[in-house]
């Protein structure tokens, strides 16, 4: 019986090994163990999606997976995002189409649209707002994200 | 040599934080040593507070605080921005859901919960008043205890304040259609996606505070005064927030963190959950009664209003939504009689506070509603109905008040041509169409400070907290166009006040035209220094340049602000600094006490289709037009109109708290509270700026972030009754609401 | 969230064991996407939890196809069913059931196995498993057994699992090639939102019709209509009501839902059926062409 563990996994390309209480999310883990704080606590219940990381790349809400699951796991947070400096054409979609409001939702919908993207090239109207439906955005800049979204998949496949 | 940089959309300053998650709210903010706070609470509205017993708590390890009221200077402090009615922890009874009786402060976040599990409150549920009607009743218990109120001849009753604002005899007016009927609008709370957060940390002698605050210098001014500090030793640090909407304009948990941050000699920090933020602040729920009389040609005789507005168990700020709101009730129109009766009356209910929109949205709902009425029974098209009543500009709403300030009808009939209102409704669809207005800030300070860098690049500082509307973008494109410095070299600071200046707040769509126009003046301050440079090094008396918008013009040609300055400055390099103060003076006979300084005015149209057998509507397209002076920005000008928009649909179909019978919010958090998702848009959105270049602000503009939810529920609701003959009057149109409304109707027309 | 212990045994046995071991105390957690929601509000309080994601028996097996029975393995996810070709051609109703549970992020986590033993009576995949004839199959310290979902879904939040079992898998027969199936729920807004009604109906090629429907009583319920008359859609309008009427009738949806009302319910009940009726014969008629 343990309420502790010790867990490898692979945070945004980097390894790290890191002793958890079980009883705590990789959202807590992330942020208050790593410092990762881009990644957003807002419901705690998996509804607004403010807190999605990409788990061996599928997207989930961190506040509702224990730390401990992610033993040996490969989790993207929107700090890994951007490469060597550079912006993610997602994210330059994102500043192009002023689809950051208060910004909040905003990590959580970029990872959101990644793992939308990263399966589905050119997504539909219809595909975009159902993969950005586990993500609430009080601002309600939705048009400007779906904008965003649909001009990162032309630049994809361009 | 254009050095225009508004009326164009470039990337959000702060963007580039907000893609990367380096964007710092509050919540994630690194701190040496901080506590975890966590409030203790009771499950139920009104309760008395038999004791508390604290031992069990105070045995965990890692607990630092266990405080409650008794711990607390005696008498408990009291605050608020209009009566100081609040006190830092509830006092013998908790007044609504939620209420902390008690706070936790600990090493760990996990030893502040469990501590906080472990405080042990006895508790007596007591009747409460959580529905008008039960606030009104003959014997209905007091939300504020009589003593609190001396002097105040309602005292003895749970009406906090009863304002009429009158023009015209309504009684002796004759028309010919009168339209009497009754409208509600539901508990509705604010939901920013980042929960309410605060820190406080002794600072030197005095204290520094962070909040997710949008007023952080009112703020500042309240913790002096409550801690009777020096201005100057209290420190604020607002941080911008992750979606406001009004819910966090004033300060709510800030004096109890930064009183459990003196008693441990700490940093302590209270993020609050989403289940507490709808605790923390609520839209204000109204009920109404309007009486509208009509000539039969369809011009507004008369409109008589009866609002009935609940605020909560304190009124933050909601005694001021109702007044300002109701000064405009009865909308952009011309009407010579009108009498507007509204009462705020307090409930054991969430504080309600600002919501964008500031009680206006409520009463449109009714007024527009009664003014479709008036134009079916008549039988005069709903938008003609509104053109014949509208005033245009240089016409008076109010009498001997600011008069309409944009061409209201050109902003319909744009409205009219996006949504095709000419064109035949395709088979099965309904169409709507309603306009609001709401008055702007009625007064207003703010300062800005300007440093145009030895380089050319630029620094801005200005107060306004940017919660989402793109304050910092606007100022930086002024900057950038008077100074002549790429978007790029400038940037904004704010969120401190001990090294920005001061600027009243953030509401009210101010923020464009009040810190717009200082920062304007910040720059000119400084062209008037760059011309005197321009004079000496070039020895041309300065009456012969002329610099505006980046540019030096000299008898000899145009040459960049930054090369005079370059010069200038020669080797020891240094700056030019400007300061501008924008003001709007209190007019202390006026009842706002000032006249508002521009009208955000809206024009929305939807056309949607209703399921009849299940009650769900589907927008088709929905149309927001809106009177923008100029748009600065015009992505951000989209962003907010179709945002409010949304959130206005928000409210329309399916937002309201639910309350059990002793006061307990039954649906908080994100689970049974609905808000619209990717999925519940409209199917086609359209915004629509009018630019007549006739507004206060710079080059022109108005405040535009609040227009695009005046009047959706209004629209909606007319287009519901459009596409199915069945008027509904209470809000949210959820699906379960429309299909009864529609069997109830069908079942009384078979009798 | 208050403390509990963690255990992730490598296989089934030693779940088996731990489960026996811990009793009440312990909890399973595969998706956790409501395990975790009822650890952080306190509405559970175990002593251990039990990974089953290091199962070695669990892994790789997630949809398969036995020929007459498809097999779903205790940890196949909402998503991997909803988009699963085998699914999507042989069991739509379920594969539309498994893509209305909560977001993406959800489904991505959510097991068909968890919906199941949660219990909830508004679970979305327990009506379509009620119409294709679900088998849960249940694995304990005396191996395993097999019982039909029908008689697994015991009440609200209960099921037919006793001290040290666990469901292993849930195995569903491979429909008739003339078999209409289709699933509709009522929810408050069309973004995700948890079910006030769910209904699944479906049509076989004799015109027996079944209908399963929940959130309207303590648990789903499964009818079955051999009169021919909901499979018709050319019969008398009232005499189909009237049947309708019959077989719905054991909902008796609570008067204290925030969710919706009893008698927006029971008409929702109503509604959903005969749409789904009609999707069903559809897709019955796509199937035998």
């Amino acid at each position: 019986m343990t309420q502790r563990l010790t867990i490898d996994l692979t945070v945004n390309g980097r390894p790290r090994q890191l002793d958890v209480a079980v009883h705590h999310t990789l959202l807590e883990v992330l942020r208050d163990d790593i410092g990762l704080t881009g990644t957003k606590e807002c419901c705690v219940v998996g509804e607004c999606g403010a807190c999605t990381v990409l788990v061996d790349g599928h997207s989930v809400n961190s506040c509702l997976m224990l730390a401990v699951e992610a033993d040996g796991a490969d989790v993207r947070t929107v700090e890994g995002l951007a490469r060597d400096g550079e912006l993610d054409p997602l994210q330059e979609a994102f500043l192009d189409n002023s689809a950051a409001q208060c910004g909040f939702c905003i990590p959580g919908q970029l990872m959101s649209a990644t793992a939308l993207l990263d399966q589905i090239d050119d997504p539909s109207d219809e595909q975009i707002q159902e993969a950005l439906a586990g993500n609430l955005c009080r601002c309600a800049g939705y048009e400007q994200i779906f904008a965003a979204v649909r001009q990162a998949a032309r630049e994809r496949s361009a | 040599m254009s050095t225009m940089k508004v009326g164009l959309s470039p990337h959000r300053v702060g963007g580039y934080e907000r893609v990367t998650g380096a964007q710092e709210y509050l919540a994630d903010i690194p701190f040496t040593d901080v506590l975890y706070a966590k409030l203790v609470t009771i499950p139920c509205g009104r309760g008395r507070i038999i004791s508390i017993d604290k031992s069990a708590a105070l045995a965990v390890p890692g607990v630092r605080l266990v405080l409650s009221a008794a711990d607390l200077p005696q008498p408990v402090a009291r605050f608020g921005p209009q009566y100081r009615d609040r006190p830092v922890l509830a006092v013998g009874e908790t007044k609504f859901h939620g209420e902390p009786v008690a706070a936790v402060a600990a090493d760990s976040k996990d030893a502040a919960e469990e501590a906080a599990r472990l405080v042990k409150v006895e508790y007596e549920v007591l009747p409460g008043v959580y529905t008008v009607a039960q606030a009104l009743a003959p014997d209905a218990p007091l939300v504020r205890e009589p003593e609190l109120r001396p002097g105040d001849e309602l005292a003895g009753s749970n009406v906090l304040t009863r304002r009429v604002f009158e023009w015209g005899d309504v009684d002796t007016a004759q028309a010919d259609l009168v339209i009497d009927e009754s409208y509600s609008f539901p508990m509705i709370t604010h939901f920013a996606i980042e929960p309410h957060a605060f820190a406080a940390a002794p600072d030197d002698d005095g204290i520094a505070i962070w909040s997710t605050i949008q007023h952080p210098y009112l703020l500042q001014r309240m913790m002096a005064e409550l801690l009777d500090l020096p201005l100057a030793k209290v420190r604020v640090y607002a941080p911008d927030p992750g979606g406001g909407f009004g819910g966090k304009q004033n300060m709510k948990l800030e004096p109890l963190v930064a009183m459990m941050a003196l008693q441990t000699g700490r940093p302590v920090r209270l993020v609050l959950t989403l289940d507490e933020s709808f605790q923390a602040s609520r839209r204000v729920s109204a009920e109404f009664r309007v009486r509208s009389g009509f000539d039969r040609d369809g011009h507004i005789i008369f409109q008589d209003i009866r609002s009935d507005y609940m605020l909560g168990a304190y009124a933050d700020i909601a005694e001021r939504v109702v007044t300002k709101s109701q000064y405009t009730a009865a909308g952009p129109y011309k009407v010579p009689n009108v009498r507007i009766t509204a009462r705020s009356i307090l409930s054991n209910t969430t504080p309600a506070c600002a919501f964008r929109g500031f009680g206006t949205p409520q009463v449109n709902w009714a007024v527009e509603s009664n003014i479709d009425a008036g134009a079916r029974a008549l039988g005069i098209d709903r938008a003609e109905i509104r053109l014949r009543n509208l005033a245009t500009r240089g016409e008076e709403v109010v009498p001997d008040d600011t008069p309409a300030d944009g061409l209201w009808p050109e902003t319909v009939r744009a409205a009219m041509d996006a949504i095709g209102w000419d064109t035949p409704t395709p088979a099965g669809r309904g169409r709507g169409i309603a306009v609001g207005i709401k008055a702007s800030a009625t007064t207003g300070l703010s300062y800005s400070t300007v440093r145009l860098l030895a380089d050319g690049s630029v620094l801005v500082f200005a107060g306004t907290s940017d919660m989402g509307q793109g304050a910092r973008t606007i100022f930086a494109q002024i900057a950038a166009t008077e100074l002549g410095a790429p978007m790029d070299a400038v940037n904004v600071v704010s969120g401190d006040t001990s090294v920005v200046p001061y600027d009243q707040q953030t509401s009210a769509s101010r923020s464009t035209v009040f810190m717009g126009n200082a920062i304007m003046r910040a720059c000119r301050d400084i062209q008037a220094q760059v011309r005197a440079m321009a004079a000496t090094a070039e020895s041309v008396p300065e009456s012969q340049i002329v610099v505006d918008r980046g540019v030096v013009s000299l008898p000899g040609g145009d040459v960049p602000i930054v090369d005079i300055v370059r010069a200038g400055l020669g080797k020891l390099g240094g700056e030019i600094i400007g300061n501008g103060m924008y003001r709007k003076e209190v007019q202390p006979e006026h009842p706002l006490g000032g006249s508002p300084a521009f009208y955000e005015f809206n024009c929305t149209a939807v056309e949607l289709s209703v399921d009849e057998e299940t009650g769900h509507i589907t927008i088709h397209k929905h149309v927001i037009v809106g009177d923008t002076g100029k748009s600065l920005n015009p992505a951000q000008v989209a962003g907010q109109d179709e945002g409010a928009a949304i959130q206005g649909l928000g409210h329309t179909l399916m937002e309201h708290m639910i309350l059990d019978e002793s006061g307990r919010i039954r649906n908080l958090g994100a689970i049974d509270y609905r808000i619209p998702t990717s999925m519940d848009l409209p199917l086609h959105m359209e915004s629509v700026a009018i630019e007549n270049g006739d507004g206060p602000g710079p080059y022109g503009s108005k405040g535009v972030s609040e227009g695009g939810l005046l009047s959706v529920q209004s629209a909606v609701g007319s287009a519901v009754a459009d596409a199915t003959g069945v008027v509904i009057r209470q809000l949210p149109l959820t699906p379960e609401h429309v299909w009864r409304s529609i069997r109830d109707a069908r079942a009384s027309q078979d009798q | 969230m208050r403390r509990f212990d963690y255990e992730r045994p490598g296989t089934l046995a030693g779940v088996i064991a731990l489960l026996a071991d811990a009793g009440a105390g312990a909890r399973i957690l595969a998706g956790g996407t409501d395990l975790v929601v009822g650890l952080r509000d306190e509405s559970i309080q175990p002593a251990v939890v039990v990974d089953l994601k290091w199962v070695a028996e669990f892994a790789g097996e997630t949809i398969v196809d036995h020929g007459d029975v498809i097999r779903f393995g205790a940890l196949a996810t909402m998503s991997q069913i909803e988009h699963s070709e085998l699914v999507l051609g042989e069991l739509p109703a379920l594969a539309e059931a498994a893509r209305v549970v909560g977001s993406v992020q959800i489904r991505n986590r959510a097991t068909l196995a968890g919906n199941v033993c949660n219990g909830s009576p508004a679970a979305d995949t327990t009506p379509p498993q009620l119409i294709y004839g679900a088998t849960v199959v249940v694995a304990g310290p005396d191996g395993e057994r097999r019982v039909p979902i029908d008689e697994f879904i015991v009440g609200p939040k209960r099921v037919d699992l006793q001290p040290g079992e666990l469901v292993s898998a849930i195995e569903i027969p491979r429909p008739p090639p003339s078999f209409g199936a289709a699933y509709l729920r009522s929810v408050r807004r069309r973004g995700t939102d948890l079910a006030s009604v769910t209904m699944c109906a479906a049509v076989d090629e004799d015109g027996t019709a079944l209908l399963a429907y929940g959130s309207v009583g303590p648990r789903p319920f499964l009818v079955r209509d051999d009169s021919g008359l909901l499979a018709d859609p050319g019969a008398d309008p009232d005499h189909r009501a009237a049947v309708l009427d019959e077989l719905l009738s054991q909902a008796t949806p609570s008067p204290r839902s925030i969710r919706a009302s009893p008698d927006y319910r029971l008409a929702m009940l109503r509604v959903l059926a005969m749409r789904a009726l009609r999707t069903a014969l559809d897709r019955r008629s796509g199937r035998a062409a």
